[in-house]
């Protein structure tokens, strides 16, 4: 059989099962007396258990079944767990996990199993004291205590069957248990030689004699013991009596529902295929709307070509939509790790996780947000001492919330801590000479892209958590490139919050097509508020730029022309040039454009921007003629 | 006509292995349970020849399901899927109302011979 097929199944399971491991770790060190997490520790480490037996990870299965008679020790004694011992469930729970890892990559051999040691030491201090088990008394043919069975027997009317397992076979005692219930169809048995809890003992050795009282011939007999599988030998010695053997039957039918796995490249594949569709769906509506007057019908195709690709295109972005927790569930863990290290004391909760984004979108998420939250941790909140001299509960608390807008998913990492001297940060940034000397206060955009420059770092000393001055420039320019923004909160003793802000999917958006001078531009609807005519809404400047009022709110203007540096043998712009406005949360920007084409969906195609490229494209989609066009990036231009 | 069997265990990768060597052997896989309480209530549904118990699962374990499912039909074909070291279990699934067992890691000849014999 080829197991290989069955290694990334293996994989993502293992790791929704470790990352429940845990979650539940975190739960007990919270709240060591409650029974509940042990259980399901058990239960996930026993899974993880027969999947790397099954897939021949010995190391795996080793570590995992350690863990797992640990865990059953600790389970059964039922008192609540030394600290020590819940730390050693987070190292075991570590050390699993890099085995697992190693061994779908066909290293496991380079699998770290130090800590077995300590388990199996564990294990031995936590074994309960040995009971009876409460099998015995459901077992009510068996006697008490056996005794030689010969002289027990009553006269004339039983046989004596002894049977031996094969010594290969595995578990012999439950084989042993069929073989008796399997006799007592065909008769009553009166005895077992050894009782029947000692089946359950590891030790049992396959070898045992029934007592059966049965009007049957032995050859009944010896084929009815044979047929259960894995029997060695069958003698007697005995009487005989009466029996009856139990009809079968079955019945089928009854509704049904199917699910099949689907291997996340094919889905990658499947979407840029539908891209090529839609590219190609506009092109038909071009060629359509050229022949419609010859042909009527051909407008009809076009439509319904339409509506069955935007159909499938829905159903494909629905197929690839994973809900938050799939990333978010790792980080209760990295929190507690961080804060532990640090000497505070954070207590973390996740809202949303149900919430739903683009795979792709998802997995490129979770670094930025390792980095925001161990920043949370780290510089935002105090240290318990600190937090009770300010009157602060010395317990800090980070929230992570994950929220539908309307095209797009707002993520926000908000903690309660001390917030960021804004006082500190612009007397670095103006000594660094990145604001002009005499600025007299950091507004939260300003202050994010001071925050943002690339090696600016406030922290007096670098720990080994964060303060490297790489996050936020990094988490900014990833959230960036997936097509979203970043905004920051801040206040000064009550806390930090940073909010993403990121398309739902990734690989096909509805875009305004615009065009300034020969070219033309796509800017996806995402953040498109409205559009106005250039010219019909009052102007006024803002920090010396041409800004526009709408609604009593001062809105910058950019112009495209003048920022694209559009040439002179471009046509002269129209009169009446339209301004799109663009919202981000609570930045507002108005892009000024020659005129507007159409609103379509366009395929986003990544791309390396060559150096020295204005940072305002976040990509190119090739238009329904052929033509490539490139798209404005609306966090690059708000 | 193929058997009709319903797949019990917490772990996908178990059921799809499972699944795989049944189909491959001609049965019908007519349904998936993770818990014990889906188990009952699937059986309850969809009634079918055979039954894969895994013994622990989360909500109701195996060994529970067993019971119920053979409260409601003595007849019901239950399949155990147990572990190394599971002895106790697996006797006690026996007792109540188990027709066989196989142990992890699958070999599919014995899955497949432990399944013909549960038939009859």
């Amino acid at each position: 059989m080829d197991l290989s097929q069955y290694a990334e199944l293996f994989l993502a399971e293992s790791r929704e099962h470790l990352s429940a491991c845990n979650q539940l770790l975190l739960d007990w060190e919270r709240n060591p007396a409650s029974p509940e997490p042990v259980g399901g520790l058990f239960r996930a480490v026993h899974t993880i258990k027969g999947m790397a037996a099954t897939m021949g990870y010995g190391r795996v299965a080793d570590l995992s079944h350690r863990m797992e008679n640990l865990l059953d020790h600790l389970r059964r004694s039922g008192r609540a767990p030394a600290d020590e011992i819940i730390q050693l469930l987070f190292r075991a729970t570590d050390a699993l996990e890099k085995a697992v890892g190693l061994a779908v990559a066909g290293r496991e051999r380079e699998a770290d199993l130090a800590v077995l040691a300590e388990i199996d030491r564990a294990a031995l201090q936590a074994k309960p004291a040995p009971q009876p088990s409460g099998l015995a008394r459901h077992f009510v043919e068996a006697p008490e205590a056996p005794e030689p069975v010969a002289s027990a027997a009553p006269p004339g009317s039983a046989r004596l069957v002894h049977v031996v397992i094969r010594p290969e076979a595995p578990l012999k005692g439950g084989r042993a248990m069929l073989v008796v219930r399997k006799l007592q169809t065909l008769g009553t048995v009166h005895r077992v030689q050894p009782a029947a809890a000692a089946f359950e003992s590891d030790d049992f050795d396959g070898r045992f004699l029934c007592e059966l009282e049965t009007a049957r011939p032995a050859a009944d007999i010896e084929a009815a013991v044979r047929s259960v599988g894995d029997v060695e030998g069958v003698t007697f010695g005995g009487g005989t009596d009466e029996s009856q053997v139990s009809p079968a039957e079955s019945v089928a039918g009854g509704g049904r529902t199917r699910h099949i796995r689907v291997d996340l490249r094919r889905l990658d594949t499947l979407m840029d295929l539908i891209g090529e569709l839609v590219t190609e769906r506009g092109r038909l509506n071009d060629v359509a709307a050229r022949w419609v007057g010859q042909d009527p019908e051909i407008d009809e195709v076009a439509i319904q070509i339409s509506r069955l690709s935007a159909d499938l295109q829905n159903e494909i972005i629905l197929a690839r939509m994973t809900p938050v927790w799939q990333v978010f569930d790792r980080f209760p863990r990295l929190v507690r790790d961080v804060a532990r290290q640090l000497d505070k004391q954070v207590s973390f909760r996740v809202e949303g996780k149900e919430i739903e984004l683009d795979r792709e979108i998802l997995d490129a998420l979770g670094d930025p947000l390792v980095h925001l939250l161990r920043n949370a941790v780290d510089h935002g909140i105090e240290s318990p001492a600190e937090r009770k001299r300010h009157k602060k509960d010395p317990e800090g608390e980070i929230v992570l919330t994950a929220v539908r807008e309307r095209s797009s998913v707002a993520i926000s990492i908000s903690d309660d801590g001390r917030g960021i001297d804004r006082a500190k940060i612009l007397e670095k940034a103006k000594r660094e000479g990145v604001v002009d000397p005499h600025v007299e206060s950091l507004s939260d955009d300003q202050l994010l892209r001071v925050l943002a420059r690339p090696g600016f770092s406030t922290a007096e000393s670098v720990t080994s958590v964060s303060g490297r001055g790489v996050g936020i420039d990094v988490a900014m320019t990833r959230i960036r490139a997936l097509g979203g923004s970043i905004e920051i909160r801040t206040e000064p003793g009550k806390g930090t919050a940073f909010v993403l802000r990121l398309p739902v999917t990734l690989a096909i958006v509805r875009a305004l097509i615009a065009a300034v001078g020969q070219e033309r531009y796509a800017l996806p609807l995402t953040y498109v508020a409205e559009t106005v005519e250039f010219g019909t809404v009052p102007l006024t400047t803002m920090e010396g730029r041409d800004a526009i009022v709408l609604r009593d709110r001062v809105v910058p203007l950019v112009d495209l022309r003048k920022l694209l540096g559009t040439n002179g043998g471009a046509p002269a712009p129209p009169p009446r040039r339209p301004v799109i406005v663009l919202e981000m949360g609570e930045r507002r920007a108005g892009i000024v454009v020659d005129g507007m084409l159409s609103q379509q969906e366009i395929v986003v195609k990544g791309f390396d921007a060559p150096q020295g490229t204005l940072p305002v494209f976040s990509g190119a989609t090739i238009m329904g003629d052929g033509v490539p066009a490139l798209i404005l990036d609306s966090a690059g231009l708000v | 006509m193929s058997h009709t069997v319903l797949v019990c265990d917490d772990a996908i990768f178990m059921r799809t292995m499972i699944t795989d060597i049944l189909a491959q052997a001609g049965f019908e896989v007519v349904g998936e349970a993770e818990t014990g309480t889906q188990a009952v209530e699937k059986y309850r549904q969809l009634k079918p020849d055979l039954v894969t118990m895994d013994i622990v699962m989360p909500d109701m374990g195996g060994i529970d399901a067993v019971r119920e499912i053979v409260k409601q039909d003595p007849d019901a074909k239950i399949l155990m899927c147990s572990a190394m070291g599971q002895q106790a279990l697996v006797v006690e699934a026996i007792q109540a109302g188990a027709k066989d067992f196989v142990v992890k890691p699958f070999q599919p000849s014995r899955v497949l011979e432990a399944v013909q014999r549960v038939l009859g």
